[in-house]
């Protein structure tokens, strides 16, 4: 069974969304403040965690750096102000992908499964940009004989623009593509994860060879080393 | 420029009539020292001339009587001798003598006439002439004399009947010259136009200077009134010394510092307001999402509650969404009264944006909605999330009031604008309540507006949607006749628009300019 580790102050919430997400058949694992979600991180292995961004003592931005340090499950963090410079914070400690107070309880769930969600390999199943090497049965990337690991974020988006190399994606496909959003103009979510994206894989951050932006459009996949 | 310069400047008035009347007195008082002066020197040497031409003609007489009397004596050689020159001496002015045969003798004799040295026997004036010949005093006057060779001076003439043995009447005439005296009144002339011109000189510099003593403080003080206007609340005057100046800058600046402590009470004040409102919304969101999860939990189980319980858990449900919507648009308020709100504008197909809204709104059947749009498509760089917003305001107020009757939407753009105008022919508003109609929270009919929902922001949160584009709403209604609402916007954002190319008047200009849209372009 899928297990989901909430984390969240207000009590009453945590609990709602216990029940809303138990309904919709996941294992759910309620947490109160940062240091005990951890602690209960370490010991219950959760496949996702649902994170408040303002929590008291650990901030729910560091909660997610500590987690990011040690695993690449996937982080959900929900906030009450989505205009604010927390949720850029919080995307830039490793969150993927945020929901603003007060959500659509089936909204959520959909993020979440769109989160959980296996790609289907299609076609070949191994991809290349430059010198990155993508296997997409095993979700792993190899660049120059060295593993590297990502989230299943990062892998998605980085197969989302490997699939079609000469495809200028925009920003709002890449929001359809990866994070399953329509109609989306939040820019930001995509843009901080192709950062958080080039630092791991580009040898040069500011002058990338493997993701390009096209300026005034979106981004590419750099020329491929074959 | 003169009269704009006078009613400007104090300075300008100042000096320019203290100059004035400086020029005035200063002429008038060079004037009547001048004449006092030169009726004193000429007088004196009148006085003299005269007695000694009365003494010389007398004894010029007695030589000519003595030539009767006298055989050695000629007549010729004494005329001669009064004709010689004056010989030159320290205390004698250059003098010359003139002798001519009287008109008034029978026969007219002119056989003696002649003049000393060089001097025009013309000189003397035939006016001056016939006054000697009409008595036997002594007469005098001054006249410019001329030399035969061309030379003029000033000179007093003094002339008086002489017989010239054995009894023809002549006339003789003394003339002294006026050179020294001229040469003195020229110098004192010299001197009166100096010291004026100088005095003219130091008292304008002196209003100058005064009047500037007092103007340059006045001219600081209303260019940092104006700077304060303008917005610089830390700026202020010098103080300098303990005078009237001094006391005008200290109360200045005093007044300053209480606007500013006023100002920025007043800023804090409603800085803590938006705040507030900031919070208060950010705080509502957690409890209010929990709520709505509950509602959605008892929704799906309502098939197990009862009629009431059911119709308990669907009021609920939409109690919720307008809740959440009120406070989407609070948040949205207090945004922009905290100027935090931020354009995103992208190249934006304003008319498949109209289409959208109308999908999304989704009428009904009831309502006939005639769309007037260019056949060419309109693109604008604007933020697409917020002119959706002011068009789903528009016209879902223009569907709420419409009566049953059509709406009209017509798009037109020009080089610089783009303009939306939706347009109903329902009930409209009054004068009166059009000046509410963009107030927060502000409804027009008490008794009929919530049907819909609706928070009673969204017309507000419209219009400064509108002037965060740098654009324009402008509404236009009348009872009975429905109202028009027009939204302007520039095609590229930071350039303010400049003209409204759809008037929110029907009336006024072209009449339903999307008629003539109708006819031209669709």
């Amino acid at each position: 069974m899928t297990h989901i580790m909430v984390v969240d102050d207000d009590q009453d919430l945590a609990e709602m969304l216990g029940i809303v997400l138990t309904g919709a058949g996941f294992e759910v694992d309620l947490v109160n403040s940062g240091d005990q979600a951890i602690t209960l991180f370490q010991a219950s292995k959760p496949d996702l965690v649902l994170l408040d961004v303002m929590l008291p003592g650990l901030s729910g931005i560091e909660v997610a750096k500590e987690i990011r340090a040690i695993s690449m499950v996937p982080i959900v963090m929900l906030t009450a102000k989505g205009d604010t410079h927390d949720v850029v914070l919080g995307l830039e400690a490793g969150a993927d992908d945020y929901m603003v107070k007060p959500f659509n309880p089936s909204e959520l769930v959909a993020r979440i499964k769109v989160r959980l969600r296996r790609a289907p390999s299609t076609g070949t199943p191994t991809l290349r940009i430059g010198e990155v090497e993508i296997d997409q049965v095993a979700h792993t990337i190899v660049s120059r004989g060295k593993s590297i690991p990502l989230t299943r974020l990062e892998f998605d988006l980085l197969v989302a623009l490997a699939k079609e190399p000469g495809r200028v994606f925009t920003r709002e496909a890449l929001l359809d593509e990866v994070w399953g959003y329509q109609n989306a103009t939040d820019t930001r979510l995509v843009n901080v994860h192709i950062q958080r994206l080039r630092a791991k894989i580009e040898d040069d951050v500011d002058n990338p060879t493997i993701i390009l932006t096209v300026r005034g459009v979106g981004y590419k996949a750099g020329a491929s080393g074959e | 420029m003169l009269r704009a310069r006078w009613q400007r400047s104090i300075l300008f008035r100042v000096i320019f009539s203290t100059v004035t009347f400086t020029i005035v007195f200063i002429a008038l008082l060079g004037t009547v020292l001048f004449n006092q002066i030169s009726n004193g020197i000429y007088r004196e040497k009148i006085n003299a001339s005269v007695t000694e031409a009365e003494s010389l003609a007398g004894y010029d007489q007695g030589q000519l009587y003595a030539t009767q009397y006298l055989a050695h004596l000629k007549l010729a050689t004494v005329v001669a001798q009064i004709l010689r020159p004056s010989t030159p001496s320290v205390d004698t002015a250059p003098r010359e003598v003139v002798l001519l045969g009287s008109l008034r003798g029978k026969e007219g004799d002119q056989t003696y006439n002649g003049a000393s040295g060089n001097l025009d026997v013309r000189s003397v004036p035939t006016s001056f002439r016939k006054l000697v010949q009409k008595s036997t005093n002594t007469h005098w006057v001054r006249a410019n004399v001329f030399y035969k060779n061309g030379l003029t001076q000033p000179a007093i003439i003094v002339g008086s009947e002489i017989v010239m043995p054995p009894g023809t009447p002549y006339e003789l005439y003394y003339i002294f010259l006026l050179n020294e005296q001229q040469t003195i009144m020229g110098f004192i002339s010299k001197l009166l136009w100096v010291t004026g011109i100088f005095s003219i000189l130091v008292i304008g510099l002196l209003s100058w200077y005064v009047t500037r003593q007092a103007v340059i403080p006045l001219r600081d003080a209303a260019e940092i009134a104006e700077e304060l206007t303008a917005g610089d609340l830390n700026r202020r005057m010098d103080v300098q010394g303990q005078d009237e100046m001094a006391r005008l800058a200290i109360s200045f600046n005093e007044m300053a510092v209480s606007m500013q402590q006023q100002i920025s009470r007043l800023e804090n004040l409603s800085r803590l307001q938006q705040r507030f409102v900031s919070d208060v919304s950010h705080e509502l969101r957690t409890p209010l999402t929990t709520i709505r999860m509950a509602s959605g939990v008892i929704s799906e189980s309502a098939s197990q509650l009862d009629p009431a319980g059911q119709r308990s858990a669907e009021l609920l449900a939409s109690q919720i969404a307008r809740f959440e919507s009120l406070l989407t648009d609070l948040l949205e308020v207090s945004r922009f009264d905290a100027s935090a709100s931020i354009l995103e504008s992208k190249e934006t197909d304003i008319g498949s944006l109209i289409h959208q809204t109308l999908d999304h709104l989704q009428p009904g059947d009831a309502t006939q909605i005639r769309l007037h749009l260019p056949s060419e498509k309109v693109v604008a760089e604007v933020d697409p999330r917020r002119i959706e917003r002011v068009l789903r305001n528009l016209i879902a107020n223009a569907v709420d009031h419409c009566d049953g009757k059509p709406i009209d939407i017509t798009l037109v753009s020009t080089q610089k604008e783009v303009a939306v105008g939706v347009r109903d022919y329902g009930i409209g508003f009054s004068e009166r309540e059009a000046s509410r109609l963009f107030d927060r929270f502000w409804r027009a009919d008490p008794s009929r507006s919530r049907i819909r929902g609706g928070t009673g922001l969204g017309l507000s949160i419209s219009l400064d949607d509108a002037k965060l584009h740098q654009g324009s709403l402008k509404a236009w209604g009348a009872p009975g006749l429905g109202a028009h609402f027009v939204l302007t916007v520039p095609r590229f954002p930071g350039i303010p628009i400049e003209s409204e190319p759809i008037s929110a008047d029907p009336n006024e200009g072209k009449p339903t300019s999307f008629l003539s849209f109708d006819e031209d372009d669709i």
